[in-house]
């Protein structure tokens, strides 16, 4: 991609723009892409939408931004909501609040505090989550997993107890991954090399290949060592 | 024809690969996304893989991935103008174990110890072996096979075919196309085999590619 010959987008307020390949484009305020998008990259601050797939580099969002279609790019550092209507691909994601997937996510890393809720299936090289509500996935596969809750103060408990969607917990059928070390996590099966079942975890059956550790909070069906 | 599946389980105890490893393959589009199949089992759901596609296609990465970055394997794997140039003598055919001795006597020259193979050549006959076999068809059949697949498989180039291998009330007859193709039958018609060139190719790519 030739970057001196490709324009910048740049739009402030309530507007909308057209989609194409741009060489920047930052939107602030409540603003529409209309149609795909592709660019070195994208910066969003306040209520974006783009009615297409979006390609960029590197992906800074603040506030809420949705993605119609699939979203693919280098680097997502996101702060507070990202929805993505499709897929979602890239290589590192820092996320700090929401990160909503329709489809499959596909990430080398993924780091942040906050929730996610991926429909599809969640597979990434490393993932070292902090949870401060209640996750989903419809599947992860991983090299290594590390799952871990917000420890909340005393308001946080009573809310959570009345609100189940505020309480921090991972809601899965299946872990797969080399390294596992789960917290607060309920899920069918967990399979893997290394794994380690935290406190408030409750997992129908655990298959493992090495190493296993289990807390004495947690709530494990069968368990199963494989190889051998 | 059916395709045997193997589950994931069996497919890391048996390749000794590990979990992280068949993701990221698959994240890189090493392996793709159509050939893991969701299957309810009892104990849940299961992924479950064409067993000989992607154990041909683990055994290539594994060897070839010490030599190139996961990216550009994907290329790689993908790529038929590594071996499109190689000329295989029936010594070696039979020596890699490529086509068995009875497939070569039948339809190759076995006694000329000179004459040379040419890669289009090796694939019409791992092809006719492996149906053989199989099972699938019957020595007439592989003839007539033969012919076709030398006759026609050259006006494809450098695009892929796909073979279809059908029979109707005892008859029987081979019909190639462009891959991918969509074809449908009617009631009687029974689809004895589907194989691709890619499919094969994969499978010869590893039995060339081991040391």
């Amino acid at each position: 991609m030739d970057e001196q010959q490709l324009p910048d987008l740049l739009l402030t307020g309530v507007t909308g723009g057209a989609g194409g390949r741009y060489n920047k484009v930052s939107l602030d305020g409540v603003c529409k892409v209309n149609g795909n998008v592709s660019a070195r990259m994208f910066q969003g601050n306040g209520v974006i939408t783009v009615l297409g797939d979006a390609v960029t580099e590197e992906l800074q969002a603040n506030g809420k931004i949705k993605i119609n279609g699939s979203l693919q790019a280098e680097r997502i550092g996101g702060d507070g909501l990202v929805t993505v209507n499709r897929d979602l691909r890239g290589e590192s994601c820092r996320l700090n609040g929401k990160l909503n997937v329709k489809g499959n996510c596909d990430l080398e890393e993924l780091n942040g505090e906050g929730v996610f809720e991926i429909k599809g299936l969640l597979s990434a090289g490393h993932v070292n989550f902090t949870l401060h509500g209640q996750a989903k996935a419809g599947g992860i596969g991983v090299e290594s997993l590390v799952i871990r809750s917000l420890d909340g103060g005393i308001w946080n408990k009573l809310a959570s107890s009345i609100i189940s969607k505020l309480k921090a917990q991972l809601i899965t059928t299946i872990i797969e991954g080399d390294v596992l070390d789960l917290e607060c996590t309920s899920a069918e099966v967990v399979r893997g090399g290394v794994v380690r079942i935290g406190p408030g975890c409750s997992i129908g059956r655990v298959e493992y290949l090495t190493e296993l550790t289990v807390h004495p909070d947690a709530a494990v069906g069968r368990v199963e060592k494989n190889g051998e | 024809m059916e395709e045997e599946l193997i589950s994931k389980k069996e497919l890391l105890e048996l390749t000794g690969i590990s979990y992280g490893q068949l993701y990221r393959w698959k994240r890189k589009q090493l392996i793709p996304e159509e050939w893991f199949i969701r299957k309810s089992v009892f104990t849940g759901q299961e992924t479950f893989f064409p067993k000989e596609r992607i154990l041909g296609r683990i055994h290539n990465i594994i060897n070839l991935k010490d030599g190139f970055s996961l990216d550009e394997l994907a290329d790689k794997l993908t790529d038929t103008a590594l071996v499109n140039g190689l000329a295989f003598t029936a010594d070696q055919i039979i020596e890699r174990n490529i086509v068995s001795r009875v497939c070569l006597e039948r339809f190759g020259d076995i006694m000329d110890k000179t004459k040379t193979y040419d890669f289009g050549q090796v694939v019409q006959l791992f092809t006719l072996d492996r149906l053989l076999s199989g099972g699938e068809l019957n020595l007439d059949e592989a003839d007539q096979l033969f012919h076709t697949l030398a006759e026609q498989t050259p006006r494809f180039g450098a695009k892929g075919w796909e073979l279809f291998f059908i029979r109707k009330m005892g008859v029987s007859f081979f019909l190639l196309s462009a891959a991918p193709a969509e074809i449908l039958f009617d009631k009687g018609a029974r689809l004895v085999v589907r194989i691709s060139l890619t499919d094969i190719m994969e499978q010869l790519n590893g039995k060339l590619n081991r040391p």
